[in-house]
């Protein structure tokens, strides 16, 4: 009998878990570890925090789906990785604090034969003073953060109704942030919702982010083909931009955020004010900061777990210039070198470096858009790492699946706007998601599968996938046939 | 005015044609199949794990 632990339960982690479960007969054990008693489809997040959905259309209970399937949930946090075991474990374990109102704050032990880290981002608001819901600005992040940003969001549209102009920042409030893309779809809807309001005039909407260029969106852009012509999604998005009348600063860090004002500073070294009256800024993300210690109690947290808190898989470390970044830098498996029972998917791995080229200014400020790893990759990387794990507890010697990065389409469907007949979002494909120059010479990637359109269709499209994916992460009949 | 605003304020337009096709329900039902057929290519050409 085998025992395998997941920890976290967003895309990566609940599609691993549900992939073992189906694959592994009912001697093994799957259990599951989450600090949250929620599921979040977290990319319907924004159409909360613009009041387009309630938080339930976004959430479900965890527990009674883990019951109907046989996995055993502990609503708790993991704190320390014991991958060695100690004198009173056999087997390797990881410690958990219960975050439950029954046993908030105790502590167990959790052994296991095969862990997943899937424990996502920590939400890093502390990087930047004042930015976040507990400083002076919204997020959409979770499905708390995007009520409290659609009450606010409200209350700027009231006050323009009353007459009062007001300025909308929607961007990123850190020079490392990633997930732009979900910035960009924010601002979009919030411009939407504004005109929708009849109080277009009265807005000055800003999109604030650590992009070099626009449509970036951390993956060093895309080049479409449209028409007979190569089209960048630079000038694809700036022309959104220009259509939609907002004005938008790239190449930023945000410093510090006091209330009512963002201190940022640009590539170019040069520092700057932006006064607001509504500001949702995404945070920096960190690993979960778990800690490793070894069988007689030395910590190993360096040799598990890179400095971010991410933890480290079997990609290429080692430090090089953008020019010498390679796509076989990128992990296949996401073992763990160290302890290859042990695996990191979604946010949870250590990415081997940026896709977008890091930028530094003058006053050695980093702006390094960090490489978006959620949705679409982050499911696949759960399931790669379930079916290796199902195959190695049936057969110790069998490989590893591979589902590298390099090698991985995405589909994002960016929302521009709700509504079944005005809607509109930026449907995109890219393939693969990190550029292979050696393979794909001029852009990196695929000129015949990388491409974007903006239309209500895509508003369509996003809206199945959000029943979709719903419905697969409920299990219910047929859950596993739906992609990931 | 930023230099992000600058090249916004000289990227392509949209005819008034593109602006109604986006929303005009004939034409999104087909890019609507379109689109999901874009998406299962994607799905079938990197998507399954293969053996490290």
């Amino acid at each position: 009998m085998a025992r395998v632990v997941v920890l976290g339960a967003g895309v990566a982690g609940h599609t691993a878990a549900l992939h073992l479960r189906r694959k592994l007969d009912k001697t093994h054990e799957v259990v599951v570890v989450s600090p949250n008693s929620q599921y979040n489809w977290i990319p319907s997040n924004i159409w909360v925090g613009v009041g387009k959905m309630t938080a339930k259309q976004v959430t479900f209970p965890l527990a009674p789906i883990y019951a109907r399937k046989g996995i055993e949930f502990h609503q708790a946090l993991g704190v320390a990785l014991h991958p060695e075991g100690d004198a009173d474990h056999s087997r390797p374990f990881v410690e958990v604090t219960y975050t439950d109102a029954a046993r908030a704050g105790s502590r167990t032990s959790l052994e296991y034969d095969y862990l997943v880290n899937a424990t996502g981002p920590k939400l890093n608001f502390g990087a930047t003073p004042g930015l976040g819901p507990a400083g002076h600005t919204v997020s959409v992040c979770t499905a708390s953060h995007a009520v409290e940003a659609a009450t606010r969001l409200a209350e700027a549209i009231a006050a323009m109704k009353q007459g009062r102009k007001q300025t909308i920042v929607v961007g990123v409030g850190h020079g490392t942030c990633t997930c732009e893309g979900a910035a960009f779809e924010y601002v979009f809807n919030v411009e939407h919702e504004i005109r929708q309001a009849g109080v277009r005039d009265m807005a000055d909407i800003v999109y604030l982010t650590n992009e070099y260029n626009l449509g970036d969106f951390g993956v060093d852009g895309m080049t479409f083909t449209q028409q007979g012509f190569q089209t960048t999604s630079k000038t694809w998005t700036e022309s959104l931009f220009r259509e939609r009348g907002v004005r938008a600063v790239a190449g930023a860090h945000v410093h510090k955020i006091e209330p009512g004002v963002v201190h940022y500073e640009q590539v170019d070294g040069s520092t700057h004010t932006l006064e607001f009256d509504f500001a949702m800024l995404l945070p920096p993300f960190r690993g979960a900061d778990m800690t490793a210690v070894d069988y007689f109690g030395n910590d190993i947290t360096d040799s598990v777990f890179a400095p971010s808190g991410f933890m480290k898989v079997d990609a290429d470390y080692t430090p090089k210039p953008y020019e010498e970044w390679r796509a076989e830098d990128w992990p296949n498996t996401y073992q763990s070198p160290a302890f290859p029972n042990v695996f990191a998917v979604g946010i949870a791995f250590a990415p081997p470096h940026q896709i977008s080229r890091p930028r530094m200014s003058p006053n050695g400020t980093v702006i390094a858009p960090a490489p978006p790893r959620t949705g679409m990759p982050s499911g696949i990387m759960g399931r790669t790492a379930a079916e290796t794990i199902a195959d190695k507890i049936k057969n110790p010697s069998a490989h590893a699946h591979a589902a590298s990065m390099a090698n991985m389409g995405a589909a994002c469907i960016a929302s521009a706007g709700a509504g079944l007949r005005e809607g509109t979002a930026a449907a995109m494909t890219m393939y693969p998601v990190v550029p292979d120059y050696q393979k794909y010479p001029g852009s990196g990637r695929s000129e015949k599968d990388t491409y974007g359109e903006i239309g209500l269709a895509g508003h369509w499209t996003k809206t199945m996938l959000h029943y979709l994916f719903i419905y697969k992460a409920k299990a219910k009949p047929g859950w596993f046939v739906i992609p990931e | 005015m930023t230099d992000a605003d600058t090249a916004i304020s000289h990227a392509p337009l949209p005819t008034e044609k593109t602006v109604r096709s986006r929303t005009a329900l004939p034409t999104q039902l087909m890019r609507f199949g379109a689109i999901n057929l874009r998406m299962i290519k994607i799905i079938l050409k990197g998507h399954g794990s293969s053996q490290a």
